[in-house]
């Protein structure tokens, strides 16, 4: 399994919590990824995900001018979304917990 | 697109159009899409300008891509209904025309639906080969094979239609002066209306090259021969210099 495959539904997670920080367009969004570490994604994965959470209303967007050139669409969370956040931050200490023992337990016994 | 889309590569470039039309061939809502080219667009100039290539930005195949992107919008049956429907009625126009200068109007049955059944077949095909087209890398030569095809298809089809037509009987719908008048003056408005829409005046244009000038012929004693030669060369000549005309224009805008 690649790291891509092990990324995707966490990827959802991380994307909120950037956006629950700070309003942040595309771009931004995705250099923020990376500055946090992740680097071996493409960066347009995101745009997909991003669609799906606007669908499924976890954020919303608004189109802001910018000096560089063409209008940049901004990010930010709904209170649905801000809830997905924290049922995901459970799962994800859940996961982070369990897995941690799993791999500890089998570092011992070797 | 906008002035904007200058800073871009001509690689980035060339996948927003093709993203463009291949969202467009899937059928998906054109705001939509204009939404999403453009969130691109910024995203490919900033990464540019930063010495990133657009294959870490849309990684794995452009065409695995264009399909996430698709698969998060959904289908706009109502915009693809429209277009169904004006090139449906736009091929019939194109028909009615000409029959309307050959007295009242008649069709069988076998015509009526062998239009409607070779105006789906086009649309299909359209839109199939554009989504292959922009999705795949495939060479010039090929693309236009593809697109020669298709533009025969329809052309086999009608003639295919006009074989059958003679060979099986099917029920004669008869218009009479009134209802071919009706139809002449509906086929008018919707040419129209259709250019209107679409701000040109080409379908009226080189339907009225392609019909007037062998109805104007047909009015002086001329040889058949004559008369089909005159009015071929007066036809093309007429389609060509149109759009010399139009391509001048549009380069000075």
């Amino acid at each position: 399994m690649t790291t891509t495959q092990m990324m995707k539904g966490i990827l959802d997670g991380c994307l909120l919590a950037i956006i629950k920080d700070k309003e942040v367009y595309g771009y931004e969004l995705a250099e923020k990824l990376e500055g946090y570490g992740f680097n071996s994604f493409s960066e347009g994965t995101i745009y997909p995900l991003l669609m799906r959470m606007q669908k499924e209303e976890l954020v919303t967007s608004t189109l802001k001018k910018s000096t560089a050139g063409p209008k940049r669409k901004y990010y930010s969370l709904t209170r649905k979304g801000e809830q997905e956040l924290i049922n995901f931050m459970e799962r994800w200490e859940y996961l982070k917990g369990n897995v941690n023992r799993v791999l500890n337990h089998e570092a011992k016994n070797d | 697109m906008k002035s904007t889309a200058v800073n871009l590569s001509s690689k980035s470039k060339s996948f927003l159009e093709d993203l463009r039309v291949y969202l467009f061939s899937s059928g998906k809502n054109s705001d939509g899409i204009e939404s999403i080219v453009e969130e691109l667009e910024v995203h490919l100039m900033e990464a540019e300008k930063k010495g990133k290539s657009i294959d870490n930005i849309i990684g794995q195949s452009p065409k695995e891509y264009m399909d996430q992107i698709s698969n998060e919008m959904t289908t706009d049956y109502r915009s693809w209904f429209k277009y169904i429907v004006i090139i449906i009625f736009g091929a019939f126009s194109f028909t009615i025309i000409n029959d309307l200068f050959k007295g009242n109007l008649s069709y069988s049955l076998l015509e009526l639906i062998g239009h409607v059944c070779i105006a789906a077949i086009f649309i299909l095909g359209i839109f199939s080969a554009f989504k292959y087209v922009s999705a795949n890398n495939i060479s010039r030569g090929k693309e236009f094979a593809i697109y020669y095809v298709l533009g025969m298809l329809p052309l086999g089809l009608y003639i295919g239609l006009i074989f059958f037509n003679r060979i099986i009987e099917t029920p004669v719908i008869q218009f009479g002066t009134t209802w071919t008048n009706i139809t002449a003056i509906i086929t008018f408005v919707f040419l129209i209306a259709i250019s209107w829409w679409a701000r040109s005046w080409v379908v009226i244009i080189i339907l009225a090259l392609l019909t007037l000038p062998d109805y104007l012929l047909s009015q002086f004693a001329l040889h058949d021969d004559t008369q089909l030669i005159v009015g071929t060369l007066i036809s093309f000549g007429g389609i060509a210099v149109y759009l010399f005309i139009t391509s001048k224009m549009s380069k000075f805008d």
